[in-house]
Formats: C-alpha cells, sequence, structure tokens
C-alpha cells in the first residue's frame, strides 16, 4: 500500500513534470514567439530588443523554461500581458465562483442520481427506469450549452422569471438570495449533464451486485428484500461510484468553460476562454497547469479511495489502474 | 478467429455434409453482425436519419438556392417562409435554411476526418505499445497520462489560440487529443493476444513483426474499434460546435452549427427560434450517431450493457465538449 502510493506520487509528478514541458513547449511554438503581443508596437528594431531583454525575453529556451518552472514552485503564476496585473490576483476569485457553482452542481446531482439508480436497478424497465434511460440518451447526445440557450429563452426571455446571465443583479452583490436566483439556470443545465451518467453508473453497479451469490443466498435465507438490498448490496454496489465521484472532484475547481460562457459566470473556464481570445498566453499556461495538477490529485484520490473503501484490493499487486 | 473455426470443422465432417446437401458456407461474422444491426429498430433509425443529413450536406447547392455567406441587410431578419426563405434569415440576411445545410458538411466532415485520424494513430501507438511492450510501451503510456490530465478543452483552446483558428488545425487538435481511447484498447486487445500459439506459429513460419500486427492481431480488435470509432464520431461534432460556439472554431463566412448558435445568441432577443434549430440539428445527428455504435456494440455483444468503459467514454466527451 505504501510502496504503491509512492510510485504512484513519483509517476504522478512525472507526469506534471511531462505537462509543463508540453505547455511551455506548445507556447513557445506560437507564430512569431509567444511574448510578441506583450512588446510594444512602433519601436525600432533596437528599442524591441532592448525591451525584450528587459524581460528576459532573448534568454535560451531552457533558461527560460526553468526559470519559469521556479517562479511556478515558488506559486509565483507571474503576470499578464497587457496591463502587467499578478495572474494570481484574477485567478483565485475566479476558482471560488467556479467552486460555487460547481459544487452546487454536483451535490444535487448526487442527491438525486445515486438514489435513483439504486431504485432503477430493483425495478428494472419500470418507468422510472425508461425515463433515466431517456435522459441519458439525450444528455450524451445534447451540446449542453445549447440547452443554456434554450433554457434562458424560456425562463429568462419569455417567461422573465430568472435571470438571463451573471453571478449577481448589478445592485446586489453579495447577496445569497440573488446569487440562488442566479444559479438556478446553470446549475440545472449541468446537473442534467451530469445526472444523465451518473444514474446509469450507479444502476449499473448495482445491478452487478444484485447478480452476486452473496445476494442470493441473503435471500435463500429469507432475509427480508429491503434489507438485502440497502443492507447487504448498496455497501459494494457504491464502491464504484464513489471511485467516479472522486475522478469528477477537480472539475469543482477546473470548471465548466461553456457554461460559465452561456451564462457569463465569472469563473475560471470563462476566464480560459476569454484570455484565449485576447491572448493572454501566461494566464492560459497558469490556468492549464493549475487544472491539471487537481485532476492528478484528483486521480489520485480515487486510487487510494478505491483501496481503502474496498479491501479486496490489492493495488500493490496490481501495479495500478493507470498502467 | 471464426475463420479457423471453419476451417476444422470443414476438415471433420466433409462426408456427411457431402451426402446432406452441399456445404453453405456459414455466415462471416460481418454478416451475422449485420443481420442483427438490421433487427435493432433504434440503430436503424439512427442509420436513416444519419444517411438524410449526409445526403442533404452533399446535396446543399440543389437544395436551396441560397448562398449561406451571402450577406444581404435589407433581408434581415426575415420570418420563415418569407420570399422563399424557408426558417427565414438571420440578422445579417443569410438564409438559416442554407447555413444549415452548409454546416452539416462542416460538421460530419469534422466527425468523420477526426474519428478515422484518432482510429489511425490510435491503432499505431496501441498496437506498438501492445506488441513490442517495454520501453516504447512505457514512454506510449505515460504519453496517454499526459493527454488524461491536461483538461482536454481546454488543451483544444490553447493550441487553437496559438495557432489560429483554421479549419485543418481544429481537425488535428481534435485529433491529437482524441486518439487515446483507441490506443488504450488495441494494447488491451495485444496484450491478451500476443502470448497466443498462432502467433508464435506465425512468428515461426517467419512473419515479419510488421506482418503479425497487422494482419494476424489487428483484426481481432477491429470491431470494438470501429464501434470506439463510431462514438466519436458524435464526440468529435461535439467538440466542433462547442470550440465553435465559443469562437475559437470554424469562423464566418464559413458556417457551422456551434457557430450558428453563438450568434443566435446574441440575438436571442430578436428571434428565439435562430437557437432552436442548429442545436436540434447537432442533437439529432450525435443520437442518430450514437444509437448506430450502440447497435453495432449490441450486435456484435449484445450480453454487454452500459459497460465502464463506455461511461469512461462518455466522461471524456463530457469534460470535452459539454461542461
Amino acid at each position: 500500500m505504501t510502496e504503491f502510493f509512492i510510485r504512484r506520487t513519483l509517476q504522478s509528478v512525472l507526469v506534471l513534470f511531462l505537462i509543463t514541458l508540453v505547455t511551455f513547449g506548445l507556447i513557445h511554438a506560437a507564430p512569431g514567439g509567444p511574448f510578441q503581443i506583450m512588446l510594444s508596437p512602433g519601436l525600432t528594431p533596437e528599442a524591441l530588443q532592448m525591451q525584450a531583454h528587459n524581460m528576459g525575453l532573448d534568454r535560451p529556451l531552457p533558461i527560460q523554461y526553468f526559470s519559469w518552472l521556479g517562479d511556478l514552485l515558488q506559486g509565483d503564476l507571474g503576470y499578464t500581458f497587457k496591463n502587467h496585473v499578478a495572474i494570481g490576483d484574477i485567478l483565485w476569485p475566479t476558482i471560488k465562483n467556479t467552486f460555487i457553482l460547481m459544487g452546487v452542481a454536483w451535490l444535487l446531482t448526487l442527491i438525486i442520481a445515486i438514489p435513483w439508480g439504486i431504485y432503477n436497478s430493483t425495478k428494472e424497465y419500470s418507468l422510472s427506469d425508461q425515463t433515466a434511460s431517456f435522459i441519458s440518451y439525450i444528455g450524451f447526445a445534447m451540446p449542453t450549452f445549447w440547452f443554456g440557450i434554450i433554457l434562458q429563452q424560456i425562463f429568462s426571455i419569455k417567461l422573465d422569471w430568472l435571470p438571463l446571465a451573471d453571478m449577481y443583479s448589478m445592485d446586489k452583490e453579495g447577496q445569497v438570495g440573488n446569487l440562488l436566483l442566479h444559479l438556478i439556470l446553470p446549475v440545472t443545465v449541468l446537473t442534467l449533464g451530469f445526472l444523465a451518467a451518473y444514474v446509469k453508473y450507479s444502476r449499473a453497479s448495482m445491478l452487478e451486485i444484485l447478480d452476486q451469490d452473496y445476494v442470493r443466498t441473503a435471500r435463500a435465507k429469507g432475509v427480508r428484500e429491503g434489507k438485502v438490498i440497502y443492507k447487504h448490496a448498496l455497501r459494494n454496489a457504491l464502491i464504484p461510484v464513489i471511485t467516479i465521484v472522486a475522478l469528477d472532484l477537480p472539475l469543482l475547481v477546473a470548471g465548466a468553460a461553456l457554461t460559465e460562457s452561456v451564462f457569463n459566470w465569472p469563473g475560471m473556464g470563462r476566464l480560459f476562454v476569454q484570455m484565449a481570445v485576447a491572448r493572454e498566453y501566461s494566464v492560459l499556461m497558469a490556468i492549464t497547469l493549475l487544472t491539471s495538477v487537481i485532476v492528478i490529485l484528483g486521480n489520485l484520490l480515487a486510487d487510494l479511495l478505491y483501496a481503502v473503501v474496498d479491501p479486496r484490493v490489492q493495488l500493490g499487486k496490481k501495479g495500478g489502474k493507470s498502467a | 478467429m471464426s475463420e479457423a473455426n471453419m476451417q476444422t470443422s470443414a476438415v471433420i465432417s466433409p462426408v456427411e455434409v457431402q451426402a446432406a446437401k452441399p456445404l453453405e458456407r456459414p455466415p462471416g461474422p460481418w454478416r451475422t453482425a449485420w443481420s442483427k444491426f438490421r433487427r435493432n429498430p433504434y440503430a436503424m433509425t439512427g442509420l436513416v436519419v444519419l444517411l438524410v443529413f449526409i445526403v442533404s450536406g452533399l446535396a446543399a447547392p440543389w437544395l436551396t438556392k441560397y448562398d449561406p455567406a451571402k450577406i444581404d441587410l435589407l433581408y434581415a431578419n426575415l420570418k420563415a417562409g418569407t420570399d422563399a426563405h424557408l426558417l427565414g434569415t438571420d440578422e445579417m440576411g443569410r438564409d438559416i435554411f442554407a447555413r444549415l445545410l452548409y454546416s452539416a458538411r462542416v460538421s460530419l466532415l469534422v466527425g468523420f476526418a477526426v474519428a478515422a485520424g484518432s482510429v489511425v494513430i490510435g491503432t499505431l501507438v496501441g498496437s506498438f505499445s501492445g506488441y513490442f511492450g517495454g520501453f516504447i510501451d512505457t514512454c506510449f503510456m505515460r504519453l496517454v497520462d499526459v493527454m488524461n490530465s491536461i483538461p482536454l478543452l481546454f488543451l483544444n483552446i490553447l493550441v487553437l489560440a496559438i495557432f489560429g483558428t483554421e479549419f485543418s488545425y481544429m481537425i488535428i487538435v481534435l485529433i491529437l487529443t482524441s486518439w487515446m481511447s483507441v490506443a488504450r484498447l488495441v494494447r488491451g486487445t495485444f496484450l491478451q493476444l500476443r502470448e497466443m500459439q498462432y502467433v508464435e506459429a506465425a512468428r515461426a513460419i517467419g512473419v515479419s513483426n510488421f506482418g503479425i500486427i497487422f494482419r494476424h492481431l489487428l483484426r481481432n480488435a477491429s470491431f470494438p474499434i470501429i464501434v470506439n470509432a463510431t462514438l466519436m464520431v458524435g464526440a468529435a461534432i461535439l467538440s466542433e460546435s462547442a470550440l465553435s460556439f465559443l469562437g475559437l472554431g470554424i469562423q464566418a463566412p464559413q458556417t457551422s452549427w456551434g457557430l450558428m448558435l453563438s450568434n443566435a445568441q446574441e440575438f436571442m432577443l430578436v428571434d428565439p427560434l435562430q437557437a432552436v434549430y442548429p442545436g436540434v440539428c447537432i442533437l439529432l445527428v450525435v443520437l442518430a450517431v450514437n444509437f448506430i455504435g450502440d447497435g453495432i456494440q449490441d450486435s456484435l455483444n449484445p450480453r454487454q450493457k452500459m459497460s465502464e468503459r463506455r461511461i469512461d467514454r462518455w466522461r471524456k466527451s463530457f469534460l470535452k465538449s459539454k461542461i
């Protein structure tokens, strides 16, 4: 277990190192160099060179890379090109906003999806099960941002019940009630997206367990059906569900670029899109790295959680799931 | 494999068979699959819908007399049906029906090109990785780890922001971020099969590594690859529409459903129906492709239901194009 954890952590560090290389390489592969945009236009070539020199852009790439990496390790994400704002200052508030949006959607999904999936596994092909199937087929095929636009048209424009976009109304900054009103539409969109998979997943996982010998034994002994399901089967059925929940944890921070863009939610996903259009490469680099770190941590957590909740799993021997 | 079975059975009982009636060649795996597929109403509906979209995309110049890119502000925002504009015109006077038709070309082209490209790259990586093992395998699998740890929507946006939003760049970047599932699948099959006796026999009679990979091993993975590729078409169409919606994909004067949706959101107050058509088109095409993929899967392996792999694939597409 300890050995597995150490190896898995080392692997994660390696992957992370490779990601910094990929991101840095991509940015520097930009035509005309990444920092072209940073330099003031209309300067003489000598002055341009001066400016580049002052910013350290004329150093060899490996040196630039390691100095960037060193800054990162000290928590310095760098500055934006245009107004020279510290990236951390614009990044952290957006993470908080994304966390609010995704957290609510995610919790709501878990509360609805897991009980629903389990109920459906005991009533296969019932109306409720068919409905879940229908939702998941539509949810798999529908562009979620389109669903958002349609909801905006119905509930904000036609009926005028809910705010169209943004996080707060103009004069109600910071009021919880106002925030909740603004949350309804984006959360509905995200929840429907998540729901499609989670209901199916918990149902499939439960069905697999209900097929096991020990469940049949329990039934044969005359254990009540309710007890069979909620005491014997449920615990084991939840193991894979917990794993996938842990795998999705990074989303809480990494955000929802499309939903946030549709609803003008000031989160990290929308920031990424805006910065991409503005070609603020240093912000893009910072966000890509940050989200990658979170995803890697989430994967690590999922593996560990899997071993902790399911004592049958012997991770050390299998060499991990990711290989 | 089934060919080998057929041959042995033919060797064992030639006498009886000749006595009864001329030996009829049993249907091959492709035909068996097709006859099952044909009886699946969902899959057949999907096939018909997809064909309708393909045909209407190809025949677009004959189905409408309007140029999808022609801007004519005198005829902006016409209601559906006026002046032979079947679905009306948008805010710049472009015929909406014509734009829908020409967008079908773009989306289907992206879908099939990305699926084909990912199959080629994924198959090469997966087969070398699984067949040779060792160092090559480790390198490729770390690469897969890296790709799976970077949020792929962000990566797509990043690359398009750096290199520009050319149509070909979008296809390339979508291929480069979707080959991983095929690679894993092929690698898994190869790991299972490379120690089989018939592979050893082939090697003994001097078949080259290349011949073993492409003639003997790869065909065992062909069915799962096809299922995977089908579902990838839908995922790629969703990704394209998402990128175009965000302004980093298809650019005017070209047209795409995602781009139409982004226009429609801007002019939501003028004509709410404009947002409905492109979304319905995306939904229908992706639903059709998914039904076909599921149909193929069922016809090959009817007992396997919503497998973990399918959920996994769905999660990836969710992160990439829907959230």
